[in-house]
C-alpha cells in the first residue's frame, strides 16, 4: 500500500511557514544568530523571533500552552490546511518531542526552589503526552493520539509509526512530525556535554566543533490511497521507506563503525525497494558534532560505497531542533523533491580528513531528484531513516 | 493472537521473579516501599551506581525476560508517562544551583524518556527497533500496540513494557493535578510476546485498543462483544457492575500512570494459575476521557 504525503507544515528559525522556509533555503540564509532570551543569549541558536504571546496573536491560538505545544499547533495547522475532519476518514496524530512542556515547568520549578511561589496549575502542561493532546485538541483529532520520545529521532519515528498504522488499516490519515522549543533545560544540558559551537556550526567540516541548538516544529499529513479518493487532496510526495535500528554502543556517542546508522539506512532502502543508486539527495542528520558527522559519514560510505549522492545537513540553517528535526527536515526534503533542489551545507570549508567526503556547497534547483533519504539519530543510539519519493 | 512468553514486574508487591502471586496481594498502605531485587545480579556495579530507580527496573526486568527466553528481541517498545523524573529533577536543581560552566551531564543524559529503552538495548547489545511511547496514562497501551504491530509485520520475541517513577515533589500536586488518596509509587512491568505459542506461554493477548473522548460504557461494551469476560481488572472501580470478579489494580500498585501494565501482569498471572478463569478484561481509565482496553485469554497449547 502506497503512503502519500498530502500536507506539510513547518515553523523554524528560517520561517514561520513553508513559503518563508523555501525563500530562506533558496537564498541560503541561515536563521542561526545570538539568542535573545536570558537562557540563550550566550549562545548561537536557531530561535524563532516571536514571544509566546506574539505567536498566539499571529496564529490566532486561544488556549495557553507551552511553547513546544504552540509551535506544534502552528506547524500541524499548516499541514492540515486543506484537510477537513470526516467520519469516514479515521485520523490520528503522532508527534515527537523531547522538551514537552518543560519550557513552562522549568520556570515554575525555579520559583519552587526559590520561595515556593510556583503555580501548580502550570505543571499541567509539563508532560510530553499533553503537548500532543493540545495539538490534537486544536485540530479536533480524536481517533488516535500518541507521542514518541526518542530524543533527536522522535519526529522520524513518529512518521514511521504513522505509516505503519496506515498500512495495518488502523488509521486512514495521520498527522506526523515533531516539535521542540528552546529551553534552559536543554541548553544547559547540551552545555554540560560540551558539544556547542560558539560560532555557526560547521556540519561535515574538518574544523567542526559542535552544534547550535534550534527550535521549531515540522509536520506531514500521511494518507492512504483510499483516503485520498475520499478527501480529494493532491499528494505532494510518497513516503516510500522507513526504518529504526539501535546502535547499542554508548549513551550518547555513535559507534565508529556506524552500526545503527548503517542498519537504518539499509533497511529503509529495503522497505522502499530501492538501491542506493536511486537516491538523488541525502538530508543528513549532520549536527556538526565531531562524533556524529564522522559516524554518519562512515554509515553513508558503508551504504553508498564510492557512489555517494549529493548530501548536506540543513542544521546550519535551522540549528538542531532536537525532536522536531526529522519533521522539519522531511518538509525541506519534500520541497527539494518538488523543485529539484540540492540544499547547500552552509559553513563548509574542508572535508573530514578520515572520510574525505564533500557535501553540497552551492545551492541549485531543477535537478532530477526522484528519491531523498533523510536521517535522524537520537541519543541512546536511536537511529532512524525515512525515504521520500516523487509522486 | 500474541503469546506471552515471560513477564516480570518490580513493584511494591513481592512480584519480581515470582509467579502465582495474585492471591497473596494485599492493598498497599501509605508507608509502602518498592520491593527491589538485588540489582547487582543484573547490572555491573560501575553502571548501577549512576542509574536511577526507573532505569534499574527497566534493565533488570528486560534482562530477566531475555535470560528466560534465551533469544534476542526483534523489537523493544516501552511506554512511560512522566519518564525519568528523578534525573529530570536532579538536573533542574543542578542548573538552578550550580554556578559556573561545569555541569555534570549524567542527570541530563538520563533524564530523557527513551533512556529506559535505550539502556536496555545497550545492556543487551540489541540492534533492533527501539521505541519509547509517552501518552500520559495510555503510554503502556500505545507501547503495546506498537509491539503488536511489530509482530503483525513478522517480528518475533518482542519486548514490551512500561514504567513510571514517583518523586516526593508529586505530593505537592496531590489534590490539585493528581486527585487520589493512594500512595504515589514507582513500578515497571516488562514482558516478551511471540507470534506463536511456546512451551512457556500460557496466556494469549487477544486485542488491545485506545480510545479518546469516547463514551466509556458503550465503548467497553462494544470491545467485549462476542467474548465472555470472567474477570475485570480496572484502574479504579467505575465498572464494578461488569463482573462479580472485579479488582481495582490501584489498590495493589498504588497510584502510578503505568498501573495498567501491572494490571496486565496480574491478568497474566491469574489466567495462568487460577483454574476458574478463561478471559480477563483490563480497563485503563486513569486519565479522564481516555480509555485503554485489553483482553487476555488463557491459552495452553
Amino acid at each position: 500500500m502506497k503512503i502519500f504525503v498530502t500536507g506539510i507544515g513547518v515553523v523554524s528559525a528560517i520561517g514561520m511557514n513553508v513559503e518563508e522556509a523555501l525563500l530562506s533555503l533558496r537564498s541560503q540564509k541561515t536563521g542561526i544568530s545570538k539568542g535573545t532570551q536570558p537562557f540563550s543569549e550566550r549562545f548561537m541558536v536557531g530561535e524563532i523571533p516571536y514571544s509566546n504571546a506574539e505567536l498566539m496573536e499571529k496564529f490566532k491560538l486561544k488556549d495557553f500552552s507551552s511553547r513546544t505545544a504552540l509551535l506544534g499547533k502552528i506547524a500541524a495547522k499548516e499541514a492540515f490546511t486543506n484537510h477537513t475532519l470526516h467520519t469516514q476518514i479515521r485520523t490520528g496524530i503522532i508527534s515527537g518531542t523531547s522538551v514537552g512542556g518543560m519550557d513552562v515547568s522549568e520556570i515554575e520549578y525555579k520559583k519552587f526552589l526559590k520561595d515556593g511561589t510556583d503555580s501548580l496549575d502550570a505543571y499541567s502542561h509539563h508532560s510530553s503526552g499533553t503537548t500532543t493532546q493540545q495539538i490534537a485538541d486544536e485540530l479536533g483529532i480524536t481517533e488516535y493520539i500518541n507521542t514518541i520520545s526518542t530524543a533527536c529521532s522522535s519526529a522520524v519515528n513518529a512518521i514511521m509509526l504513522g505509516a505503519r498504522m496506515l498500512q495495518s488499516g488502523q488509521l486512514d490519515r495521520v498527522l506526523v512530525g515533531g516539535t521542540d522549543a528552546l529551553s534552559s533545560f536543554t541548553i544547559s544540558g547540551f552545555r554540560s556535554l560540551m558539544i556547542f559551537d560558539e560560532n555557526w556550526c560547521k556540519p561535515f567540516d574538518e574544523e567542526r566543533k559542535g552544534l547550535n541548538l534550534g527550535e521549531g516544529a515540522g509536520f506531514l499529513v500521511l494518507e492512504t490511497e483510499q483516503s485520498i479518493s475520499k478527501s480529494g487532496i493532491k499528494p505532494l510526495a510518497i513516503l516510500s521507506g522507513w526504518s529504526n535500528a539501535s546502535d547499542a554502543y554508548h549513551q550518547t556517542a555513535s559507534s565508529p563503525e556506524a552500526i545503527g546508522a548503517t542498519r537504518s539506512m539499509k533497511e529503509a532502502l529495503s522497505v522502499a525497494k530501492l538501491s542506493p543508486s536511486d537516491i538523488g539527495y541525502i538530508n543528513a542528520h549532520g549536527t556538526a558534532t565531531p562524533n556524529n558527522d564522522l559516524s554518519e559519514s562512515v554509515g553513508i560510505k558503508n551504504i553508498f560505497g564510492t557512489n555517494i549522492p549529493p548530501f548536506s545537513s540543513t542544521k546550519s540553517y535551522t540549528g538542531h531542533t532536537l525532536a522536531a528535526s526529522g519533521g522539519i527536515e522531511a518538509v525541506f526534503s519534500i520541497l527539494a523533491l518538488h523543485h529539484g533542489m540540492l540544499l547547500p551545507n552552509l559553513n563548509f570549508k574542508n572535508s573530514i580528513s578520515e572520510t574525505g567526503l564533500t557535501p553540497i556547497k552551492e545551492y541549485s534547483e531543477g535537478n532530477n531528484i526522484h528519491h531523498i533519504l533523510s536521517n535522524s539519530f537520537g541519543f541512546g543510539g536511536n537511529n532512524s531513516t525515512i525515504i521520500l519519493s516523487k509522486v | 493472537m500474541y503469546f506471552i512468553q515471560h513477564i516480570e514486574s518490580i513493584s511494591c508487591q513481592n512480584t519480581f521473579g515470582r509467579t502465582n502471586f495474585w492471591n497473596e496481594l494485599k492493598p498497599l498502605d501509605s508507608q509502602c516501599a518498592l520491593l527491589s531485587p538485588d540489582y547487582k545480579n543484573y547490572i555491573a556495579p560501575n553502571t548501577l551506581r549512576r542509574l536511577s530507580t526507573i532505569l534499574r527496573i527497566g534493565i533488570t526486568c528486560a534482562k530477566a525476560c531475555s535470560e528466560n527466553i534465551n533469544k534476542d528481541f526483534d523489537a523493544i517498545s516501552v511506554g512511560t508517562s512522566l519518564g525519568c523524573l528523578t534525573d529530570t529533577e536532579k538536573f533542574l536543581v543542578t542548573i538552578n544551583t550550580v554556578s559556573g560552566d561545569i555541569l555534570s551531564p549524567t542527570a541530563f543524559i538520563q533524564s530523557t524518556h527513551n533512556t529506559i529503552a535505550g539502556q536496555i538495548s545497550l545492556e543487551l547489545k540489541n540492534h533492533s527497533y527501539n521505541m519509547t511511547h509517552t501518552q500520559n496514562c495510555l503510554s503502556f497501551e500505545t507501547a503495546l500496540l506498537d509491539g503488536m504491530l511489530c509482530i503483525d509485520e513478522g517480528k518475533n520475541n518482542v519486548l514490551v513494557g512500561a514504567a513510571d517513577e514517583s518523586i516526593s515533589f508529586m505530593e505537592r500536586l496531590r489534590g490539585n493535578l493528581i486527585d487520589t488518596p493512594l500512595p504515589f509509587t514507582t513500578l515497571g512491568t516488562f514482558f516478551v510476546m511471540s507470534n506463536q505459542p511456546t512451551n512457556q506461554s500460557k496466556v494469549a493477548l487477544l486485542k488491545s485498543s485506545v480510545f479518546f473522548n469516547k463514551p466509556e460504557a458503550e465503548t467497553i461494551e462494544n470491545f467485549i462483544v462476542n467474548h465472555t469476560v470472567d474477570a475485570v481488572i480496572e484502574t479504579g472501580d467505575r465498572f464494578l457492575k461488569l463482573s462479580s470478579n472485579h479488582s481495582n489494580v490501584l489498590l495493589y500498585s498504588g497510584y502510578n500512570q503505568s498501573a495498567s501494565a501491572f494490571a496486565f501482569h496480574l491478568a497474566v498471572d491469574r489466567l495462568t494459575y487460577d483454574g476458574n478463569l478463561s478471559t480477563i478484561l483490563v480497563i485503563n481509565n486513569l486519565d479522564k476521557g481516555k480509555l485503554g482496553l485489553t483482553l487476555l485469554q488463557k491459552h495452553v497449547s
